[in-house]
């Protein structure tokens, strides 16, 4: 079942008078699926943010649909069942991080007792709570961004919306924001992000949409950059004449260049074969790898191409 | 409703700990030391001087806490963003209204009536003071101006929140609302003025400025309209009818304001 369904969206910003049009997103479709983490990548002012905006009910998108659930979007009730994440969470200056909470929770229609419960148990995972009655004006960045997380996750919703959500967190502020998304994730929780960290996305993603200029240019699945036509071994190789190039594609490896050597994918049912052609050429493996392509390499590629 | 008082709780807080209130407190409190200085020089009007410069420091404190505090509890969400992290909760844009509205009055209200106390002491002590040139003063009358002073400023504070819903920038509904506050206070007396005969004779008065004049004072609010400073001052009986009718006025007015501005905010995109 879909959770979110984006179909034909489109924006166009009027930045004024005598000033041109941007068009900040194109034609954008894909659906975000019941459990997943939906992960949406791309290049400053690819129009990332602005899709999330438009999801929010923020903005109004110029044509296309929206569906939440299978039903029109309708701002409110979304809201019941989605937190959010803002990139830079700015928020009130004089208040503490209870008092916000409460807020938060109020507004949620929660009951005061679970509110407290809740907020304490988000705090304590975020490691907050000794600094849940200082005023938000003397958080650091990373503390705010946790703050952030934990206004978004206190009504316990169904489809979590982060945008950049490790952007300003150091080390062990990572970490405790991924094993988050992990956590939520085991319990069923819908995630929907947006990351420049390619490396989070990777990590924590079951499917990437990229854009470009307010367009998608790719949707692919995990495997579909972890494996290469269901290879799932690779091998460094640190030089290869074109003899012995020719020599590992006959007996079924798939070789690509990588870096100042190459990359070979071993087939399973050919690795003897391969292994033994190794041998036998005395050709050096200087290391393997989990992945054909990291997800940056396919990034660059996708967007160089575009371009 | 719950979701209204939440927003309007933290809108109060926000408020009532920024640091600029110890600033506006200050200035009020010296306008009610002046007052106690220099009352002795005034011989028979000590009573009416005392009523007039304590209203006309309420009215400052207050024009400064809707001016330097009240519009950046809601411009600075817009400005900041932090709108969008309010509106992704179950929250209408019509409540977030209301909400910011309830809250800046609440600490308009609440700041004002602190000050009120001090002013209050003030006249006390200069009453205790000089108890021979306070024959026609009265109490009653005294907080009932002080409480129109209140109206006052709900009134702007609903004017401050239309703009707000208007422009992205806190700078902007500054000069907004303080130009609507500056014509709200004087079209009273330009419209006075063009009824006179004085105003007959003159030439360059044109018609078609005077129906504008006539069709902007049905616009702009009438601050004058608040004022019973000059009652307060002389002990004047007060027209419950013309009370009613001010009251009335200012309540009106508010929510006719908040409903616009809650209709053009349900249309607003937040980017």
């Amino acid at each position: 079942m879909n959770e979110i369904q984006l179909h034909n969206i489109s924006k166009t910003y009027n930045p004024g008078l005598f000033k041109k049009k941007v068009e900040a997103v194109r034609d954008l479709s894909f659906d975000v699926r019941q459990g997943e983490v939906f992960g949406l990548i791309g290049p400053n002012g690819a129009g990332k943010s602005t899709t999330i905006r438009m999801l929010l009910g923020l903005i109004r998108p110029g044509g296309g649909t929206i569906h939440f659930r299978g039903q029109p979007l309708s701002a409110t009730e979304m809201q019941r069942h989605t937190g959010y994440l803002p990139e830079n969470p700015y928020l009130y200056d004089h208040l503490n991080l209870r008092e916000l909470l409460h807020f938060c929770g109020r507004t949620s229609g929660l009951d005061s007792k679970f509110i407290v419960e809740r907020g304490q148990m988000l705090m304590t995972k975020l490691n907050l709570t000794a600094v849940q009655k200082r005023p938000l004006r003397t958080f650091s960045k990373g503390m705010l961004q946790r703050a952030g997380i934990c206004f978004a996750l206190l009504h316990d919703p169904s489809v979590v919306i982060l945008d950049e959500p490790m952007s300003g967190l150091d080390p062990i502020g990572r970490k405790m924001v991924f094993d988050l998304v992990m956590e939520l994730k085991s319990e069923g929780k819908t995630i929907f992000f947006c990351s420049h960290i390619l490396n989070d996305v990777e990590r924590l993603c079951d499917r990437i949409g990229l854009i470009h200029q307010g367009r998608l240019l790719r949707l692919f699945e995990r495997q579909d950059f972890i494996q290469h036509e269901g290879v799932k071994v690779f091998l460094q190789l640190e030089s290869l004449s074109s003899d012995q190039q020719q020599g590992v594609q006959r007996l079924g490896g798939k070789i690509r260049p990588d870096g100042s050597g190459w990359l070979l994918a071993v087939p399973e049912q050919n690795y003897h074969g391969i292994n033994n052609y190794l041998e036998q050429q005395q050709l050096v493996v200087s290391g393997c790898r989990s992945e054909w392509a990291s997800l940056e390499e396919l990034f660059m590629q996708i967007i160089e191409e575009a371009a | 409703m719950k979701a209204v008082l939440s927003l309007a709780l933290i809108t109060f807080k926000e408020g009532i700990r920024n640091r600029s209130l110890f600033g506006i407190a200050l200035v009020a409190l010296f306008l009610f030391g002046l007052n106690i200085s220099v009352a002795g020089f005034f011989m028979r009007d000590i009573g009416k001087v005392t009523v007039d410069m304590n209203l006309s420091a309420l009215t400052i404190a207050g024009l400064l806490l809707v001016f330097f505090v009240g519009i950046n509890l809601m411009a600075k969400d817009i400005d900041r963003k932090t709108i969008h992290l309010v509106l992704s909760k179950p929250l209408s844009r019509a409540q977030y209204i209301w909400g910011k509205y309830l809250g800046i009055q609440f600490f308009v209200t609440v700041s004002l009536l602190l000050l009120a106390g001090c002013s209050s002491l003030t006249v006390l002590l200069l009453k205790s003071m000089y108890p021979a040139y306070f024959g026609g003063f009265s109490w009653l009358i005294f907080f009932v101006a002080v409480a129109f002073v209140l109206v006052k400023f709900w009134v702007l504070g609903a004017v401050v929140i239309f703009f707000s819903s208007l422009t992205t920038s806190s700078l902007i509904t500054l000069i907004f609302s303080l130009g609507a506050y500056l014509a709200g206070v004087t079209i009273e007396e330009v419209v006075f003025y063009l009824k006179t005969e004085m105003a007959a004779q003159e030439q360059l008065i044109s018609e078609s400025l005077k129906n504008f004049i006539e069709a902007i004072t049905w616009i702009l609010p009438n601050f004058a309209a608040f004022d019973f400073s000059l009652e307060a001052a002389h002990g004047l009986a007060l027209d419950s009818g013309r009370l009613l009718g001010v009251l009335s006025y200012g309540v009106l007015y508010s929510v006719i304001l908040l409903l616009l501005a809650s209709l053009i905010f349900s249309r607003r995109e937040f980017n």
